[in-house]
């Protein structure tokens, strides 16, 4: 009993993380119908970008604050590269170009730093907590996860209901004719989308990094994860975003140990075929019916 | 004023406008006519610039509007509430009409904000709740609100009629005539349902297959019973 509650305690900081990166997904699919599997690899480009800047002052908080501003321009760039030649053609034909922006980023990420798997330095201190007389499978570090997770999902959810360019998003992802009637300029909004969409995923890139190491494909089993909270959710909803991220988090860690690591995607994977068989629109989801 | 000089415009192979010229004065309703697919929409839709003309043009005041983005006419004061439910459902009635405005600075929303309450108070009841709880009459009142936060001086209304029991028509009906008597806003009204619109406009357009038919007072159209049964069907 002690152990189950022990993986669910040390499953929190992994479930924030991937729900960093299914809000990214979510934030996209939501503006642009598009599911961005390129994301994850914008992620690990901005994060080698960080541990670059880690590498030359020493300061983890200016590193994340760079790789937020790459995640920003990498978001903008990928966006120009994905929809702009296929902006009539249907947004199948866009997904598969997320998947080859993926394939060149790590590519990219192998010729500027090197296809070798490399280190993050520890930020804080990742030992476990003792408190009441036993070590506990926590952090500090989990907990500055955890809360760098909130702060953004509260600055998010701010954004979306108490500032202008919030309610311009919503209107362009909901109805974009009615938005540029309004006299919404919905092309920048869009673009704005996938900015914040890369902030938010580099963000997560940079948190995950000292638990794994960095190399061109690490954060692939990221995506598998993300992917599966996202759709779980309902790819509509930020709310359904989080609260499957933080839940697939759990199960990778139960499953895990309990059994071995490797299982965790296969779990995911069973998780996501049975929620698209019994629950196609995703269990916050209120759209109708959509391919997948 | 808003001119509409010789306006073109075709679907590929489908001519859908053909030389339509219309003028309407601020302060007055011109009522087009026409049965289904005559080419309203398309009209209103070009005017708004969601279409582009194949020929023609259209000014307001003087200033060309055509071939210019959707974005950039409402700013000139052109504002289209278009065919069918043009609010949207996931957001607030207040939500609604500030992205009505979003563009204009934050006083002068306020401003047009309390005026388009006073011209529809159940909307000011309602700002906290979404738009699918309105029902429709209510939401073609929040449509046309919407498109008012932009402060328009010329307004398109896309068959506000649309799926709404005969006294709800008539009721926004009078509201769109009050609202061109008291703000000098130029409005044009398309409707299939010509026996209200002509009642409350000032001139009448005929309009069918793309082309201007008849163009007069509107009770002269509205009492032309040769017109009614070759056009209007009734
Ligand atoms: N997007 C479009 N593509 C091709 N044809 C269209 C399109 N929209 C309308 N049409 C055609 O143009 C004509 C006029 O349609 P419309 O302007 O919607 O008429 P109305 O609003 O009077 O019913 C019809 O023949 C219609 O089929
Ligand atoms: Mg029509």
């Amino acid at each position: 009993m002690t152990s189950f509650i022990d993986y669910l305690i040390g499953g929190v900081s992994n479930g924030a993380v991937i729900a960093l990166m299914a809000i990214a997904l979510v934030l996209i699919w939501r503006a642009t119908r598009v599911v961005n599997f390129a994301q994850v690899g914008q992620a690990m480009f901005t994060t080698f970008v960080a541990l670059t800047v880690q590498t030359l002052t020493g300061s983890w908080a200016l590193a994340l604050v760079v790789a937020m501003v790459a995640g920003a321009i990498l978001g903008v760039i990928v966006q120009f590269l994905v929809l702009r030649p296929m902006r009539r053609a249907d947004t199948s034909g866009a997904i598969i170009a997320t998947f080859g922006v993926l394939i060149a980023l790590q590519a990219a990420v192998g010729m500027i730093w090197g296809g070798d798997a490399q280190a993050y330095p520890q930020p804080f201190d990742n030992a476990g907590i003792v408190a009441f007389g036993r070590i506990w499978p926590i952090s500090v570090y989990d907990f500055v996860v955890i809360g760098v997770t909130i702060l953004l999902v509260i600055a998010l959810s701010l954004l979306f209901t108490r500032t202008s360019i919030g309610l311009a998003m919503r209107a362009s992802a909901f109805n974009p004719e009615v938005a540029r009637l309004s006299g919404v300029r919905v092309s920048r909004v869009l673009t704005f989308g996938w900015a914040l969409a890369g902030v938010v995923g580099a963000v997560a890139g940079v948190l995950v990094a000292p638990s794994s190491t960095v190399s061109p494909t690490t954060f692939d089993i990221l995506l598998v994860f993300a992917f599966t909270a996202a759709v779980i959710g309902g790819l509509d909803s930020l709310v359904g975003a989080v609260a499957l991220g933080v839940f697939a988090g759990l199960v990778i860690s139960l499953v895990s140990g309990l059994s071995n690591s490797g299982n965790a995607p296969v779990v995911a994977l069973v998780l996501l075929a049975l929620s698209l068989i019994t629950k196609p629109d995703g269990v916050f989801g209120h759209h109708k019916a959509r391919a997948v | 004023m808003l001119s509409i000089t010789d306006l073109t415009v075709s679907y590929g192979p489908v001519e859908a406008l053909n030389g339509v010229t219309i003028s309407v004065p601020r302060g007055e309703v011109t009522a087009v006519i026409g049965a289904n697919g005559a080419g309203k929409s398309t009209l209103m839709r070009t005017l708004a610039g969601l279409v582009t003309p194949a020929a023609g043009q259209a000014t307001l005041d003087g200033e060309i509007i055509t071939r210019k983005s959707p974005e950039d006419i409402v700013r000139m004061g052109v504002a289209l509430v278009p065919e069918g439910r043009s609010t949207i459902p996931e957001l607030t009635v207040e939500e609604n009409l500030r992205l009505g405005g979003l563009w204009r600075p934050k006083a002068d929303r306020r401003t047009t904000q309390a005026e388009v309450f006073d011209l529809f108070p159940v909307l000011a009841e309602r700002q906290r709740m979404r738009a699918d709880t309105l029902s429709g009459g209510e939401r073609q009142q929040l449509a046309i609100g919407r498109a008012l936060m932009s402060n328009p001086k010329c307004l398109l209304l896309d068959e506000p009629s649309l799926g709404l029991a005969p006294l709800i028509v008539t009721q926004i009906l009078h509201l769109v005539r009050r609202l061109a008597d008291e703000t000098k806003i130029a409005v044009l009204l398309v409707e299939q349902n010509a026996v209200t619109a002509l009642r409350m406009a000032d001139t009448g357009v005929v309009l069918n297959l793309g082309r201007i038919v008849q163009t007069g007072p509107a009770s002269e159209i509205a009492s032309d019973e040769k017109l009614r049964h070759a056009y209007l069907g009734y």
